[in-house]
């Protein structure tokens, strides 16, 4: 079967970190939970930024084509775009698990330090509303915002994601025989660049070393 | 019938339009935190006729027990209701500030409870600082960028208009390629459309 | 805001979709000279007239635009490729056959910006358009076929813009499957993941009363 991509400029496309941002966005747009903030990419991607900035002001100031001056601009303005709606997303992925994500080492550890910043910023703002408008207003032993009652043995009352739901992935090599399941009835074959729709659970592993791509 | 109240809450919930809010019902949410109360007294004199008797309360299902179980579990269903009504009003409104600002328009403010509306300004606040912190404001670019140019055709006679640094003539029917910034304000104003190749 | 994407929708808006797809590598034959743009995406040029380059195709829909260039169409948008895929399309019920993940991004944008370019035009469109259809009847009727516990599917070749709009039915119909054997629960999986769930997984009563 003929490949409809030339393969040299797809992977030399690969590699730069504006193809990063963009795989980071898409696979947290996808994924159910919140995943490990790439600090080093959002730095050196906010240095590129940083420098077109400078460079376009320079431009300007020195008279450059218009034409020239546009292209860049548009080179900025997308670059600005992942950036903006990578951090937005994840932003928007604490506000609605906040206090999920708050009690939980593992999460927590999954955010940069201003994202555990905000998280802990909104579960206590939470919590206060909570706790002015409702629970205040409730007995003795049920005035909890975790769990129902001093009855439950759980925090039964904490929205959580659903890691079981399915997602839309892609391989960029083999996988080969991969198990979804915790017996070993499902075992699926992952060939490079089929398209598979899976548990999000099963390929948790997978996507957060960078073999699969939620798309 | 137990229960009945909490469940108006939430068909209030489900009845509204996504990312729209209702008026905030402090009649059914106070008859709903009422009843909870009312639980708790009837749970609560249930269990001490138990314990006046010298039954043990935590083997003994007698009726006493059924009686108090029902009104627990109501207490609990109505918490989980009011609970859920707060929690997706809130959730709604974290939305307004992402879609419409810092502040909110009157029409919404009328909805809101006041707890709602302290609310929204604390978490308001709280991505402000996140911003601030970043030094990057989350709050544009919400959609993809398109080229800053864009092709229209001019649809009266404008004449001479100066822009930037040169001068272009709007000539009813003329095509000119133009900063999106620039056409907006004869767009908006009919003068102007936009025009795919 | 039409453009935002609603995540209880399609996942991605159409003009993310595009936008993903304007990343896509296109041939172009400027006619003008332009020295090289080391841009943040990648470094593209430096270009001569008449000579063939490579560049994304936001930059390639860019110039042309502004008279600077024509686009050649990707070797798989002429009309004796798309016959091809067509029939072979309309052949295999139940295969997709191999076409870029951006085709249709790729091809709306070169209708819209560089019509002139492309030999054949109207009849590159409507053979896109009929492949288009073909396709999307196979998702349907793949998705009626799913029954009983699904632990996972292969959708080889579907693009982009296929993707984002089966996904939604897509996964309820596979999560309704997967909670509960039976087809009459499907309703109850329908308030899973919607917006309007409680906050609460309902764990059922509990019994354990306690004398305060």
């Amino acid at each position: 079967m003929s490949s409809w991509d030339d393969e040299d400029t797809a992977s030399a496309a690969a590699t730069t970190d504006v193809e990063l941002l963009k795989r980071a966005w898409r696979n947290e747009k996808a994924a159910p939970e919140i995943l490990r903030f790439d600090s080093p990419l959002v730095s050196r991607a906010r240095e590129q930024i940083q420098l077109l900035e400078e460079t376009l002001e320079d431009f300007t100031d020195n008279g450059v084509d218009d034409l020239v001056v546009s292209l860049y601009q548009m080179d900025l303005d997308r670059a600005l775009f992942l950036l903006r709606s990578y951090l937005r997303l994840r932003l928007q992925k604490i506000e609605k698990y906040m206090i999920h994500i708050s009690k939980s080492d593992d999460l927590m550890s999954r955010l940069s330090l201003q994202e555990q910043r905000f998280a802990k910023s909104c579960t206590e703002i939470m919590e206060k509303h909570l706790e002015q408008s409702v629970l205040s207003k409730l007995p003795y032993g049920y005035d909890s915002v975790t769990r129902q009652s001093l009855s439950s043995t759980e925090d039964d009352m904490v929205p959580e994601p659903q890691l079981d739901t399915f997602v839309f992935c892609k391989t960029k090599s083999d996988v080969g025989a991969f198990q979804l399941d915790d017996i070993g009835e499902e075992i699926v074959d992952l060939v490079a660049d089929d398209l598979y729709v899976l548990r999000y659970k099963s390929i948790k592993g997978l996507v957060e070393n960078g073999r699969i791509d939620l798309i | 019938m137990y229960g009945r109240r909490a469940s108006q809450l939430l068909k209030e919930l489900d009845s509204c339009e996504p990312g729209q809010l209702v008026v905030f019902n402090s009649d059914v949410f106070d008859q709903v935190v009422r009843e909870c109360n009312e639980h708790n007294a009837q749970f609560q004199s249930l269990i001490r006729k138990m314990v006046d008797q010298n039954l043990d309360i935590e083997t003994t299902r007698n009726e006493d027990h059924y009686g108090a179980a029902i009104h627990h579990l109501s207490l609990l269903r109505n918490k989980r209701c009011l609970i859920a009504y707060m929690y997706n009003r809130a959730e709604t409104i974290q939305s307004f500030r992402w879609k419409l600002g810092p502040v909110l328009p009157h029409e919404i403010q009328e909805k809101l409870h006041f707890s709602e509306k302290e609310y929204f300004k604390n978490h308001s606040a709280a991505i402000k600082s996140y911003i601030s912190e970043m030094d990057i404001d989350l709050t544009v670019d919400m959609v993809p960028p398109k080229d800053p140019y864009i092709q229209v055709r001019v649809l009266e006679d404008i004449g001479e208009v100066s822009l930037g640094d040169h001068s272009i003539s709007l000539t009813k029917n003329s095509l000119h390629f133009l900063r999106r910034t620039d056409a907006e304000q004869f767009i908006s104003q009919g003068l102007m459309e936009e025009f795919l190749e | 805001m039409a453009g935002q994407s609603d995540p209880h929708l399609s996942l991605f808006s159409p003009s993310e979709v595009e936008f993903v797809a304007e990343d896509e590598i296109v041939e172009i034959v400027p006619n003008i000279r332009m020295e090289a743009l080391n841009m943040i995406c990648g470094d593209f040029g430096p270009f001569f007239p008449q000579i063939a380059s490579k560049v994304p195709l936001w930059l390639a829909v860019a110039l042309k635009r502004r008279g600077k260039c024509t686009i050649r169409p990707p070797e798989w948008m002429t009309v004796e490729r798309l016959t091809q895929v067509l029939d072979a399309e309309r052949e295999s019920p139940r295969e997709f056959q191999p076409l870029p993940f951006h085709y249709i991004e790729i091809s709306k944008l070169l209708f819209d910006h560089a019509r002139d370019d492309i030999s054949d035009a109207y009849l590159v469109r409507s053979l896109i358009e009929d492949i288009r259809d073909v396709r999307f009847h196979k998702v349907e009727t793949g998705l009626e076929t799913i029954s009983g516990r699904t632990h996972a599917v292969k959708l080889k070749n579907l693009s982009a813009m296929e993707v984002n709009i089966v996904r939604p039915f897509m996964v309820r119909t596979l999560q309704a499957f997967y909670k509960h054997d039976s087809p009459q629960m499907i309703q109850q999986a329908d308030n899973t993941g919607s917006s309007r769930s409680t906050p609460v997984t309902d764990r059922g009563p509990r019994r354990d009363l306690r004398h305060r």
